[in-house]
């Protein structure tokens, strides 16, 4: 199949799986305030101001058009349908996406290539400075949702939860978080008073969760209490990623950070003292030799670790589109999957996130990495005809890694 | 009402300033109670603490909320959310902390009254708002914001912006917060929209008619004629875009007063051609 069928072929399975699954999916609060937006198969474009009154109507659309993705605003309005300018803002959710783009990950993203815009040398990973082969700047890349870069997403959204929870007081009822479809999830606060807050309040909280601004004195380093570690809000963030920073750093770990000779040499002969000052007040008083810069630099590297790794553009953003819950993401085929707080760290989204349980499909595999979907692992593939579960074939046609050769059962 | 009339926003924003200070300063004085009655007022969920035994110094705890919305405004480093104890949705305070930040509130307060427009008032009136006016500017002298002086001067761009130009100017790809900030500083410290566009063909993806569309709508050229500035430092620091500061970034809070504080040091620098 060329191209062109292969994305109509993909449309035809959207249209089965909002035929059949529709009535499950459920419109966001106040719909009738909010924008949706549709990317459509055929002419990639956005269809945009588009506004229902009721869930049914709603879900006819999705059935009919059958769309790649499906948004709407986190932003409620008086005219949702009209022009940006018109459209009369009340409020808008708050709003957190948490992608593996953002993250250092352990893989190293090795399943991500990456080429060379000018001379079109390949490699794995995220793209290079410059291109081995001509030094070119400008690369076109692919990325993967690995086990690894997932389970490194769910981790920040943990975090943030706990960010959220503890220090912000929010309610679990208040905090929804969801698996995106692709490579991160979305966590969406839905609160009364939080939803008029203009973008300079949202960057104040961005700033909290990020670590943005810290100034270690006001948090009592080298103060008469420093930090410890049953302090609550970032007192005690500083004190943990403190504690675990010292507790294994090397001497290069510590050299990095920027510390003089004497201040890593007395933070690793001391290790020992180190440990046993957070049984009373930390190490901030304890040691001589580390000084006001060094603490800072410990310091800072402490809040790195503990900050929360989001895209801060997202979140202080009040007019952002979000993709609806229970629809599918264009780029996997996969459907963005709600997960309550409690049932997070269980969650396996290349499980639980599974739109098409059922056939399977023969594909013509240009290349694809190694990858797990459901209770199997696939591949690596490369210039091979495989015949696959529905999901799994969908995941690489999605990608455009892949394309139909010939469609055996469809139930 | 005489302050309403002149329509001048930084008269206006003056008097409420001053009428805020006033307030605040009354507030030191006051006991408590008071204090939460007027919290109360704007709806503020303000509370005292009563087992002060944990926290010694501290008065009263504030939904964060509450407390973002009038101390993100306020510059100094202590105002910010994460160099406070926040815990469970609440920011603990001083006394004095919530007096000043009763003093935001009040100048938004009577900024927004200010906001009212008031119609033609009778003759004598109207002398005496011009007669305010006067005096104002008379204290104040009028020029404001300096304009930017013509000539572009790339020796005195900021670190942010320096760091951006490169990006841009070798064709590698610059986040979209990136390149409306340099393009707002580009526009605002007088390159022309033709100038800006150049730059942007470097990159593999230019597309001149959706760049065009984009400058000049920054620059107030299309549909709503406002002309954007860049972000403030602090919002470039949230999103990453600042590599780190310098010495003149220290004493600025915007790449444009970096701009204008650095030319006068360029200048201060180049030798004086008149002398033999």
């Amino acid at each position: 199949m060329s191209k062109i069928e292969t994305k109509a072929f993909i449309q035809e399975r959207f249209a089965e799986y909002y035929k059949t699954k529709s009535s499950n999916i459920q419109p966001p609060t106040r719909m009738e305030n909010r924008e949706f937006a549709f990317l459509i198969f055929k002419e990639k474009i956005m269809l945009r101001h588009k506004g229902f009154k009721n869930a049914e109507n709603l879900r006819n659309l999705l059935k009919n058009v059958a769309p790649s993705d499906v948004y709407y605003s986190s932003a409620h309005y008086e005219r949702p349908e009209e022009e940006m300018e018109e459209k009369g803002w009340l409020g808008a959710d708050l709003i957190f996406d948490i992608d593996a783009d953002h993250i250092p990950t352990p893989c190293n993203k090795q399943h991500d290539t990456w080429t060379c815009n000018k001379c079109g040398a390949t490699g794995r990973g995220p793209p290079p400075e410059g291109c081995p082969q001509c030094g070119e700047q400008r690369f076109d890349d692919k990325t993967w949702p690995c086990e690894v870069c997932l389970e490194s997403a769910k981790e920040e959204t943990i975090k943030l939860v706990d960010v959220l929870t503890r220090d912000f007081g929010l309610s679990s009822d208040e905090v929804n978080v969801a698996f995106s479809g692709h490579r991160g999830y979305h966590v969406h606060v839905e609160n009364e008073v939080i939803q008029t807050l203009d973008q300079v309040a949202r960057k104040e909280i961005v700033d909290y969760i990020v670590g943005v601004g810290l100034e270690p004195q006001l948090l009592g380093v080298e103060g008469g209490s420093g930090p410890n570690l049953d302090d609550p809000g970032w007192r005690g963030r500083i004190a943990k990623g403190t504690y675990d920073f010292l507790n294994t750093a090397t001497f290069t770990q510590l050299a990095e950070i920027g510390l003089k000779k004497s201040a890593v040499k007395t933070l690793v002969t001391q290790r020992a003292r180190v440990l046993e000052s957070w049984r009373d007040r930390g190490p901030w008083k304890v040691l001589k030799g580390v000084g006001s810069e060094g603490w800072r630099r410990v310091v800072q590297k402490a809040v790195e670790e503990q900050s929360v790794k989001i895209d801060t553009v997202v979140t202080t953003d009040i007019h952002r589109l979000i993709r609806l819950t229970d629809t599918l993401h264009g780029k996997t085929g996969l459907k963005k999957t709600a997960v309550a707080i409690s049932d997070v760290e269980e969650f396996d989204p290349l499980k639980g996130a599974i739109a098409f349980k059922e056939g399977v499909i023969k594909i013509t595999v240009s290349e694809a990495p190694k990858f797990t979907l459901g209770e199997r692992t696939y591949g690596p593939y490369k210039d091979l005809e495989v015949e696959l579960p529905t999901a799994a074939a969908l995941f690489l046609l999605c990608k455009g890694a892949a394309r139909v050769a010939e469609e055996i059962v469809h139930v | 009402m005489l302050v309403a009339a002149t329509a001048d926003p930084r008269v206006k924003r003056t008097y409420a300033l001053a009428e805020a200070k006033r307030v605040s300063n009354q507030l030191k004085e006051e006991n408590k109670e008071v204090i939460e009655k007027i919290a109360d007022n704007f709806n503020w969920k303000l509370k005292t603490i009563e087992n002060r035994s944990s926290a010694p110094s501290l008065d009263f705890t504030l939904r964060f909320t509450d407390f973002v919305k009038n101390a993100a405004t306020i510059q100094d480093k202590k105002w910010k959310l994460i160099n406070r104890i926040l815990l469970k949705g609440e920011v603990y305070l001083t006394k004095a902390e919530v007096s000043r930040l009763l003093e935001e509130e009040v100048r938004r307060y009577i900024e927004g009254k200010l906001e009212t427009k008031v119609g033609e008032l009778p003759p004598n009136l109207m002398t005496r708002v011009e007669r305010l006016k006067q005096l104002f500017f008379q204290k104040r002298g009028r020029t404001g914001w300096e304009e930017a002086p013509k000539e572009i001067v790339i020796m005195a761009y900021p670190p942010c912006i320096k760091s951006l130009y490169d990006t841009l100017s070798s064709g590698r790809h610059l986040s979209h917060i990136g390149r409306f900030t340099l393009t707002t500083f580009l526009v605002n410290i007088g390159m022309t929209v033709e100038s800006v566009i150049d730059l942007f063909r470097a990159l593999s993806d230019f597309n001149e008619r959706m760049t065009r569309y984009q400058v000049e709508h920054i620059a107030g050229g299309r549909g709503s004629r406002t002309k954007y500035i860049p972000p403030r430092c602090d919002t470039l620091r949230t999103h990453g875009v600042c590599p780190g500061m310098d010495e003149i970034c220290k004493t600025i809070r915007h790449p444009l007063g970096y701009y204008r504080r650095k030319i006068r040091v360029v200048r201060a620098e180049a030798p004086a051609t008149s002398r033999v």
